[in-house]
């Protein structure tokens, strides 16, 4: 099954003969290396606090650690755009206040190759992943994927 | 815009809460606690307008006028003479009292006596301040700075909040525009809003012309009625006003003091308006022009 992503040195690979009998468990970002914060964090800690991890997806959890909300380097700018406040006052916003609440979520047993298909499809990048009670157990960003897979 | 309820006095005194669709509530006396007769006098006389009106109050007085612009000029009776005056006050007139403190080492005491703490303006960001305040367990009344942006005053509401206490009323008392000159943003209410609390509007030291007198400040007191109309129309939950029964004699802020002969017409529309924009927010719901439209 190809999916229109090659790999071409010294022979052709297709997704499929990367990801055969693995799951999105042996590429998850731990919550320690992602951008993990409360709702009440100012979107200007957020966006540190993605710097310092060099993702462009915060993940926002509440007390119990479920994840309620999304912010995306792509709404970042998109807030920007749409934006008539002073930046100082866009800083003093809780992060919450503009992340997305509804978003797509994987779980941890998914196979690699369905997950990236899922992020080709939606043109995207990161994909959270929860357990059955909606907690974080991490995230699979395209480009950790790749590298995994790609040394392996 | 619906903010959570707090709760003042109670006990000895009448419970007034703030917030949500309350009724307006009244925070208002003589600047300075400058006798105990004089303030006894004024309570009494601003009860009977009150009670006439079927408006909730809280006395408001203080012990310690720590921002005065001279060294000279009067300093207030002190914390021992002040609060024994303000006890005597809720004993004997059954209505909560605000007074603010500028020490963090005074809030315990000044608690112990005041039902209702109150941050002043220039002293809203100083953590020792604000946790002192927290603390006591008694609600917070925290002006913001004339030199504060509305969105951030969140940040000293959260110094508050990490001492367990969210019992806050946030107040406006106009933002410095240039030099020896305040102007009223309105933004600032909604913007204060976002945090959850109640609202207030400081009309008298919004007139306030700081310190434009060489060491003293003036005021433009002639103005104060038509900034509160405003304000209660944008949707306060309380108004705060300094009252005496002669401004021109009085011993701090003598330039917009309102006088308690113009009390009784003001508090009267504002009470009309409050009660007209709580109808208007049942009918027409919560003001809801969004940023995209």
């Amino acid at each position: 099954m190809r999916h229109g992503l090659n790999w071409r040195s010294g022979g052709e690979m297709t997704m499929s003969t990367l990801t055969t009998n693995r799951t999105i468990r042996d590429i998850l970002l731990s919550p320690t290396d992602i951008p993990v914060m409360s709702a009440r964090t100012l979107v200007k800690e957020a966006l540190e606090l993605m710097s310092a991890k060099r993702l462009g997806l915060a993940c926002v959890i509440d007390d119990d650690g479920k994840l309620i909300g999304l912010f995306t380097d792509g709404d970042l700018r998109r807030l920007l755009l749409k934006s008539q406040k002073p930046i100082s006052a866009l800083f003093a916003d809780d992060i919450i206040t503009h992340a997305r609440t509804e978003f797509t979520s994987v779980d941890r047993n998914m196979d690699i190759e369905e997950a990236l298909k899922l992020l080709q499809d939606r043109e995207i990048f990161d994909l959270p992943v929860l357990d059955e009670n909606g907690r974080l157990e991490g995230v699979i960003h395209l480009h950790p994927a790749l590298k995994e897979l790609l040394e392996k | 815009m619906k903010s959570k309820i707090i709760n003042v006095g109670g006990g000895d005194v009448a419970e007034i809460k703030i917030g949500g669709c309350e009724p307006l509530v009244f925070l208002g006396g003589p600047c300075a606690i400058e006798s105990r007769v004089h303030a006894l006098e004024m309570c009494q006389r601003i009860g009977e307008i009150c009670d006439r009106l079927n408006i909730p109050w809280v006395y408001k007085s203080c012990y310690d006028k720590d921002s005065r612009s001279a060294v000279t000029s009067f300093h207030g009776v002190g914390i021992e003479e002040g609060l024994d005056i303000l006890a005597e006050i809720r004993q004997s007139q059954k209505v909560p009292v605000v007074c603010d403190f500028s020490d963090a080492n005074l809030a315990n005491q000044t608690a112990q006596v005041v039902d209702f703490l109150q941050i002043p303006a220039y002293l809203c960001r100083q953590t020792h301040i604000l946790t002192a305040a927290g603390k006591t367990g008694q609600p917070i009344h925290l002006k913001k700075g004339q030199f504060m942006s509305p969105w951030n005053m969140k940040n000293s509401v959260r110094k508050i909040e990490a001492t367990g206490n969210e019992q806050i009323l946030l107040t406006d008392r106009g933002t410095f525009f240039g030099y020896n000159m305040l102007i009223n943003d309105y933004r600032n209410f909604p913007i204060m809003m976002e945090t959850g609390y109640p609202v207030c509007f400081d009309a008298t030291h919004s007139v306030q012309l700081p310190t434009s007198m060489g060491n003293v400040s003036g005021g433009q007191r002639e103005f104060i009625p038509y900034l509160v109309r405003a304000a209660v129309g944008c949707g306060i939950n309380a108004l705060f006003m300094e009252v005496h029964d002669n401004p021109d004699e009085a011993l701090s802020d003598a330039n917009t003091q309102l006088n308690i002969r113009y009390l009784e017409n003001i508090l009267s529309q504002a009470k009309a308006t409050h009660e007209t924009r709580l109808e208007l927010a049942e009918r027409w719901g919560d003001d809801n022009v969004h940023v995209n439209d």
